[in-house]
C-alpha cells in the first residue's frame, strides 16, 4: 500500500458506484488511498483503528469520509454520530453520498455534523459527472486537515 | 616589590614577599614525615599554607569544607590507602591533583597508582623532587581548566548561532508569508487591468502593463519558493522508518506528464529503508529528478538512480545525460536563488537544490553535485543509514 | 436541489478580494444573489437578521474570511456553528492562510469546508466557479424552513 498519500474512506454497499467514485477521484497529480467499507460497522472499525483494523496506527486517521447513509449493519447515520461524538474524529469531513430519499435524512445528516450532504443522480453519466465535481472539490480545492489533527484531538480530550 | 599575585604554575622569583600562595591538604601518619615535608616545600616557589588529616572521613569533610590546590598523601595510611583519597575526591567531583609522597613503591604498584589517576609520586627520600612535581602538577590542572573554559565558550558561541539562525528563518517566513497578500492583490489587478485595457489605449500603456504583470508574478513566485524554502526549516524533521523506493515512485508519478513528454527514461536500482521524513525526502527526489528532466540535452534524457552502503550511510545517486553543470559551478548550484542560465533558457527561480540541500542536511547527511561520465550531472548525497534494529522492512 | 436564485453571504474585509470573488461569482454555472459584509460582527448582525438587516433574506451559504476587523472569523464562526437558528448553513473558510493549524482549528470548530485563496488571477477565478459549482450545483442545502 502507498503510504504516501491521503487516506480516503468510502462506506458504499453498492461495487459498481464505488467503482465510479474511485475513478472520479484518482487525478494524475494524487495518489489518495481510498479503502472501501461495504457496510456501517467496517466504516466504524477502520475509523477507529480496532477489530481487522487494529493494526492500522490512528495517527493516520483518514482525512476524508464519503458515506451512504442506506449501509447494512450500521446505517450511514449511525456512523456520523459517532464520528461526531469522539474528538479524535470529529473534524474529520464526512460528505454523505446517497440516494436515499428519506425525509428528513438531509437535516438530519447536517445536525450530526455532515460537512455537505450529495444526493446521487440517478443517470449514470450524471452520477459520473456529480462525482468528479465532488472528487476535483474535496481533493484538490478544499484543504483537508492533517494526519496530526487527530494526535492532537487526542491528547486534548480524547480517550 | 612587583606584584605578581597568586598565577600558580609559573618560575616565580627567588624573592619572599611575591611567593603565589598554595594550600596543602597533607595525609601523613608519621609526624616526622611530615616535618620533612612541609620543610621542603618551604624551600620551594609558592608560599605554603597546609592542613593535616588523618582519616577519610576527616579528609572527605576538610575537602568540602576548604578544598586545597592540592593534595600529598602516603601510599599507606594504616587503615587506608592514598589511592582511596583519589576515590574520595572523584566522589566529591574535585579536580585536585594528587601527588604521593611515600616509600619505595615498587614499579608496578607504582604504574597501577598512575593510572588510577595519581598525578605524580615521589620518594621521601629525594624529596628535592617535590617542587618539581607540584608545578607540574599545577600546570596540568591549569591547562584542563582552560580547555574547559574554551570549550564552553564555543558551545556557547554555536547556540547563538543557532538562535540566530532561528531567528533569521522566522523572519523570513514571516515576510515571505505577510508579503502574499499585497502581491496578489497587485499581480491579479494588473493582470485584470491588462485584460480589460490591452490595445485600447496606446502601445505604451500596453508594454507598462505587461511590464507591470510579469514583475508581479515573479515577485510571487519568488515569494513562494522563499516559503518553501523557511518552511524547511519551521518544520519538525520527524524521521520515521520509509521505504525509499516508494519516494522515488510517487515523486516520478507527480513527474509523469514531464516523463512522458521528454520520452526521458528512468533506471532505478532498489533502494533501502531508512529514518527519514517521507514528504521532505519526496520534495528532494522531485527536484532532483524534475532538474534531470528539466536541464536536458538534444537527446532524450535517461536517469539513473541508485544507492550504496558506505559505513554509517547511504550514498544515493541521481544520474542524467542532460547539460551538465561546469566546474566552477558545481558548489554554487545549492545556493539559494542562484541560476545558471537565464530564465528565457529555463524557468524556474533557482532554489530546487537550495531546498534539497537543507533537506538533506537536517537529516545529518550532505550532498554535492559532480559532471557525469559523458556530460550530464550526478546529484550524490549521503544519509545516515541508522541503527538495523531500528528499522523494519513491513510485509 | 437548491432553489433557483441562492443567496450567499461573502464576510471579506478586503475590497479588492471581495470585488474579485463577486466577479468570479458572477461569471460561474449557478447565478446567486451575494450579499457582501466587511467585518464579523456584521456578519452576524446579517445572519441573525438584526436591525438594519431584519428584512435579510438568510443565505445558502456562507464565505468567511478569517482575518477580520471587530469580531475574528474564527469568533463568528464558533457562533454560527453553535447557535441553533444558524448551524446548518453551510461555512465555506475562504482565507489566506495555509496554516495546518488553522486548517485544522476550522474543522474543530466545524467549518463545513476550508479553501485557501489562491495567488493567482486565474486560479482564484477557477477556485471560487468551483465553490459555486459544488454548494450551489452538487450538494443539497438545508432550506430556510429547516433550519
Amino acid at each position: 500500500m502507498n503510504s504516501i498519500g491521503t487516506d480516503i474512506l468510502l462506506a458504499e454497499e453498492s461495487p459498481e458506484e464505488a467503482e465510479v467514485t474511485i475513478r472520479a477521484l484518482r487525478r494524475e497529480d494524487m495518489t489518495p488511498n481510498i479503502f472501501v467499507a461495504r457496510d456501517g460497522e467496517q466504516a466504524l472499525d477502520f475509523i477507529f483503528c480496532r477489530s481487522k483494523f487494529a493494526a492500522r496506527s490512528s495517527d493516520r486517521p483518514p482525512k476524508l469520509i464519503l458515506l451512504d447513509l442506506k449501509l447494512p449493519r450500521v446505517n450511514g447515520l449511525e456512523v456520523l454520530k459517532q464520528r461526531k461524538d469522539d474528538p479524535r474524529t470529529r473534524a474529520i469531513p464526512a460528505v454523505i453520498l446517497t440516494s436515499s430519499q428519506e425525509e428528513g435524512a438531509l437535516v438530519r445528516s447536517y445536525d450530526l455534523g455532515a460537512n455537505s450532504y450529495i444526493q446521487k443522480p440517478i443517470d449514470f453519466e450524471q452520477f459520473g459527472r456529480t462525482m468528479r465535481t465532488v472528487g476535483f472539490y474535496w481533493m484538490v480545492i478544499n484543504q483537508l486537515p492533517s494526519a496530526n489533527q487527530a494526535r492532537k484531538s487526542a491528547r486534548q480530550g480524547g480517550s | 616589590m612587583s606584584a605578581t599575585g597568586t598565577r600558580m604554575g609559573e618560575e616565580a622569583g627567588k624573592s619572599v614577599a611575591s611567593k603565589p600562595q598554595l594550600h596543602v591538604l597533607l595525609l601523613e601518619g608519621d609526624s616526622a614525615d611530615r616535618e620533612l615535608i612541609l620543610r621542603e616545600l618551604a624551600k620551594g616557589e609558592f608560599e605554603i599554607t597546609s592542613d593535616v588529616v588523618q582519616t577519610a572521613e576527616e579528609f572527605r569533610q576538610r575537602i568540602r569544607d576548604q578544598p586545597p590546590d592540592v593534595v600529598l598523601s602516603d601510599y599507606n595510611l594504616g587503615q587506608w590507602r592514598g589511592t582511596e583519597a583519589l576515590e574520595i575526591l572523584r566522589e566529591e567531583g574535585l579536580d585536585i591533583p594528587l601527588i604521593l609522597v611515600s616509600g619505595a613503591l615498587g614499579d608496578v604498584t607504582a604504574v597501577e597508582c598512575i593510572k588510577q589517576g595519581v598525578t605524580d609520586y615521589v620518594l621521601k627520600d629525594s624529596l628535592a623532587r617535590l617542587s618539581v612535581a607540584l608545578r607540574g602538577a599545577l600546570k596540568d590542572k591549569k591547562s584542563r581548566e582552560e580547555r574547559q573554559r574554551a570549550q564552553e565558550s564555543l558551545a556557547q558561541k554555536v547556540e547563538e548561532l543557532a538562535r540566530s539562525n532561528r531567528d533569521l528563518e522566522q523572519f523570513a517566513y514571516v515576510a515571505s508569508h505577510d508579503l502574499q497578500e499585497p502581491l496578489r492583490m497587485v499581480a491579479a489587478y494588473t493582470q485584470l487591468l491588462g485584460e480589460r485595457y490591452r490595445g485600447k489605449l496606446d502601445d505604451q500603456a500596453d508594454k507598462y502593463i505587461n511590464y507591470a504583470v510579469d514583475g508581479a508574478e515573479r515577485m510571487q513566485s519568488l515569494i513562494h519558493d522563499l516559503l518553501a524554502f523557511s518552511r524547511v526549516g519551521r518544520q519538525e524533521t520527524e524521521l520515521k522508518n520509509t521505504d525509499c523506493n516508494e519516494v522515488v515512485g510517487a515523486a516520478l508519478k507527480d513527474l509523469q506528464a514531464a516523463i512522458s513528454e521528454s520520452g526521458a527514461v528512468v533506471e532505478r536500482e532498489p533502494l533501502p529503508w531508512l529514518k527519514a521524513n517521507e514528504s521532505q525526502l519526496k520534495q528532494v527526489f522531485q527536484n532532483l529528478l524534475g532538474n534531470a528532466l528539466k536541464f536536458r540535452g538534444a537527446q532524450a534524457p535517461v536517469i539513473h538512480i541508485s544507492a550504496q552502503r558506505q559505513g554509517a550511510d547511504w550514498i544515493f545517486s541521481v544520474a542524467d545525460n542532460g547539460i551538465g553543470i561546469s566546474t566552477e559551478n558545481l558548489e554554487s548550484v545549492f545556493i539559494i536563488f542562484n541560476r545558471l542560465h537565464t530564465r528565457t533558457e529555463y524557468p524556474g527561480n533557482g532554489i530546487g537544490l537550495a531546498i534539497c540541500k537543507k533537506i538533506i542536511e537536517r537529516h545529518g547527511g550532505s550532498i554535492e553535485a559532480l559532471p557525469g561520465a559523458d556530460g550530464g550531472t550526478i546529484l550524490r548525497f549521503a544519509l545516515p543509514a541508522g541503527r538495523p534494529a531500528d528499522i523494519q522492512e513491513s510485509a | 436541489m437548491t432553489t433557483i436564485l441562492a443567496e450567499i453571504l461573502l464576510v471579506e474585509d478586503n475590497p479588492a478580494d471581495r470585488d474579485l470573488t463577486i466577479d468570479a461569482l458572477a461569471h460561474s454555472h449557478w447565478p446567486s444573489n451575494i450579499s457582501a459584509v466587511s467585518d464579523g460582527a456584521e456578519a452576524l448582525a446579517f445572519l441573525r437578521r438584526e436591525e438594519k438587516y431584519a428584512a435579510a433574506t438568510r443565505p445558502n451559504l456562507v464565505l468567511l474570511d478569517l482575518n477580520l476587523p471587530r469580531k475574528d472569523g474564527r469568533a463568528v464562526l464558533a457562533d454560527v456553528k453553535s447557535d441553533p437558528a444558524l448551524r446548518r448553513i453551510p461555512v465555506v473558510i475562504f482565507s489566506t492562510s495555509q496554516a495546518p493549524l488553522d486548517i485544522e482549528r476550522c474543522y474543530e470548530l466545524k467549518a463545513n469546508s476550508y479553501v485557501s485563496k489562491p495567488s493567482t488571477l486565474r486560479d482564484w477565478m477557477a477556485a471560487v466557479k468551483v465553490v459555486n459549482e459544488f454548494w450551489l450545483g452538487c450538494a443539497c442545502l438545508p432550506r430556510e424552513e429547516e433550519q
